[in-house]
């Protein structure tokens, strides 16, 4: 069985990332982001999700231990809102207070053809945020994956590995193709 | 999956294993804490006691129904009248964290008087997965302290058991769905109750009036849902906001509060988008509001926000 944990970094969603991997039958737990990489490899991982929370990446540059999980994983890393923010900015991205912050429900465009994480989802989406930051320059190793009227970067991909960052929040019940984003992150664990 | 009967089985086990002796669930009525009981009774059968506290913050005729309730389920049950003190308690309260924190601490105090007078070493709440999260903690920001949690005193002497923690509401629903529990349908009502639908000080009058407009609300909105006009919302009620605005009665100025229309929909209260509601049921309710409570509520606004950035509840 797949085993992806939830590294928790203080968001309101990160117990919905845990129910949405168990409800697709996923092995998972929810691991405060202040544990060691050595201790989560104590577990046999397919996969991790960077949850979001309070910190703010646009002013500080830390989140527990994500860099030394980023720094070393050869599985999948899902970044989501604030995990996304801190995997643009620990590879070379900014990251800056949002111009114009995004709270509810918002269009994602996307903006490659084909990608296996949105494999399924339409090019014009209903996404739900709640966000006070943004990754504003893509790190050089990453493409961008998708966008919103406000905010440039949505969805982005490491070039070469399995490594994702969405701006929005695919683990909520009123995000359109949550489940499916879920669904095919958990397929990249498994291949 | 979340699976029902799985959890029933597990949870009746470990329960057993956890508590030793008698314990008091803290009942309200709802469908957290009636699935709680009807588990933990299931558990440890007859050393169960529900304590109801009527916190004078109830809907229209709740607290006489809860405790029919309570007759009917067979559940050894102690039934407290305590209003007075909680309108004394929350006298010249107006921010939303010091009432739910004030109202969290009385009732843990009342369940202390209980559980020494009777000998009873463990508190049972119904406490679901949002109540712990907006209660922040740690890294979590504290969105709002819910009762169950956030406003528990640190010198709490009985021993907390929260078998629903992991759950959402859609979960506990499946659970009492399972168990055949009649209030599985129910919609959620805060444990702060009124206090929280008032914005600024809870007084006995203000709360009369929104007790009134949350009775008018449920109804229309339950007889437009029964009609085919709308879908019943996830939850719906009324808020007070006392902000004075001029009116007009029988050629007479008036100047008097406004009553919030509030409904959403939501699976498990982490999101939720504000409910449609028709322009003729908004219409008949904003009609009956301001005819009944007369001059002390002449305006009705439409509340269309959803979560984030809002929450359900105002406070």
């Amino acid at each position: 069985m797949v085993r992806i944990n939830v590294i928790d970094n203080g968001g309101q969603w990160t117990h919905r990332e845990w129910r949405t991997l168990r409800d697709l039958e996923v092995e998972t737990r929810i691991v405060p982001n202040t544990t060691l990489l050595k201790e989560l490899l104590k577990e046999n991982l397919h996969g991790l999700v960077l949850s979001g929370g309070a910190p703010r990446i646009g002013l500080d540059g830390t989140l527990g231990n994500c860099a030394e999980y980023l720094d070393n994983a050869d599985f999948p890393i899902l970044g989501i809102c604030a995990g996304h923010q801190f995997m643009a900015r620990h590879f070379g991205g900014k990251v800056k207070p949002s111009k114009a912050p995004e709270f509810g429900q918002i269009e994602l465009t996307l903006c490659v053809e084909e990608d296996p994480l949105f494999t399924g989802v339409l090019k014009k989406s209903i996404v739900w945020e709640s966000h006070n930051d943004e990754v504003t320059t893509l790190p050089k190793d990453f493409m961008k994956l998708g966008e919103s009227e406000n905010c440039t970067i949505q969805a982005m991909r490491h070039k070469k590995k399995t490594f994702y960052g969405l701006q929005f929040h695919p683990e909520v019940e009123h995000t359109q193709f949550g489940e499916q984003i879920f669904k095919n992150f958990i397929q990249l664990c498994e291949e | 999956m979340f699976h029902a009967e799985r959890f029933i089985d597990k949870t009746i086990v470990s329960l057993q294993k956890e508590i030793k002796g008698k314990a008091l669930i803290a009942f309200s009525g709802g469908v957290d804490s009636s699935v709680c009981a009807a588990l933990i009774n299931k558990a440890i059968g007859k050393q169960l006691i529900a304590v109801h506290v009527d916190t004078g913050y109830m809907r229209k005729n709740e607290s006489k129904q809860v405790k029919q309730m309570m007759e009917d389920l067979g559940l050894n049950y102690r039934f407290i009248t305590a209003s007075k003190e909680y309108y004394q308690a929350l006298r010249g309260v107006e921010d939303p964290e010091k009432k739910r924190k004030i109202i969290g601490e009385k009732f843990i105090r009342i369940f202390e008087t209980v559980g020494r007078n009777e000998k009873i070493d463990y508190l049972v709440q119904g406490t679901i997965a949002p109540d712990w999260i907006e209660s922040g903690g740690g890294l979590r920001d504290t969105i709002k302290s819910h009762h169950n949690v956030g406003g528990l005193p640190k010198d709490m002497k009985l021993k907390l058991v929260e078998p629903l923690r992991d759950l959402y509401k859609d979960e506990v629903r499946k659970v009492a769905r399972a168990m055949k529990i009649q209030v599985s349908e129910r919609q959620p009502f805060p444990g702060p109750g009124l206090a929280i639908r008032i914005i600024g000080e809870a007084t006995p009058e203000r709360t009369r009036l929104v007790r009134e407009a949350c009775d008018i609300v449920e109804k229309e909105i339950e007889r437009a849902a029964e009609q085919g006009l709308m879908e019943l919302p996830w939850q719906y009620f009324a808020v007070l906001i006392p902000i004075k605005t001029v009116g007009v009665h029988g050629d007479k100025r008036a100047y008097g509060n406004t009553i919030a229309i509030r409904a959403v929909q939501s699976v498990d209260a982490m999101t939720c988008h504000y409910s449609t509601i028709p322009h003729d049921v908004l219409d008949r309710i904003s009609t009956k509001i301001t005819n009944t409570l007369q001059e002390k509520v002449n305006r009705i606004v439409y509340d269309v926000t959803n979560k984030p950035p809002g929450t359900v509840e105002w406070e």
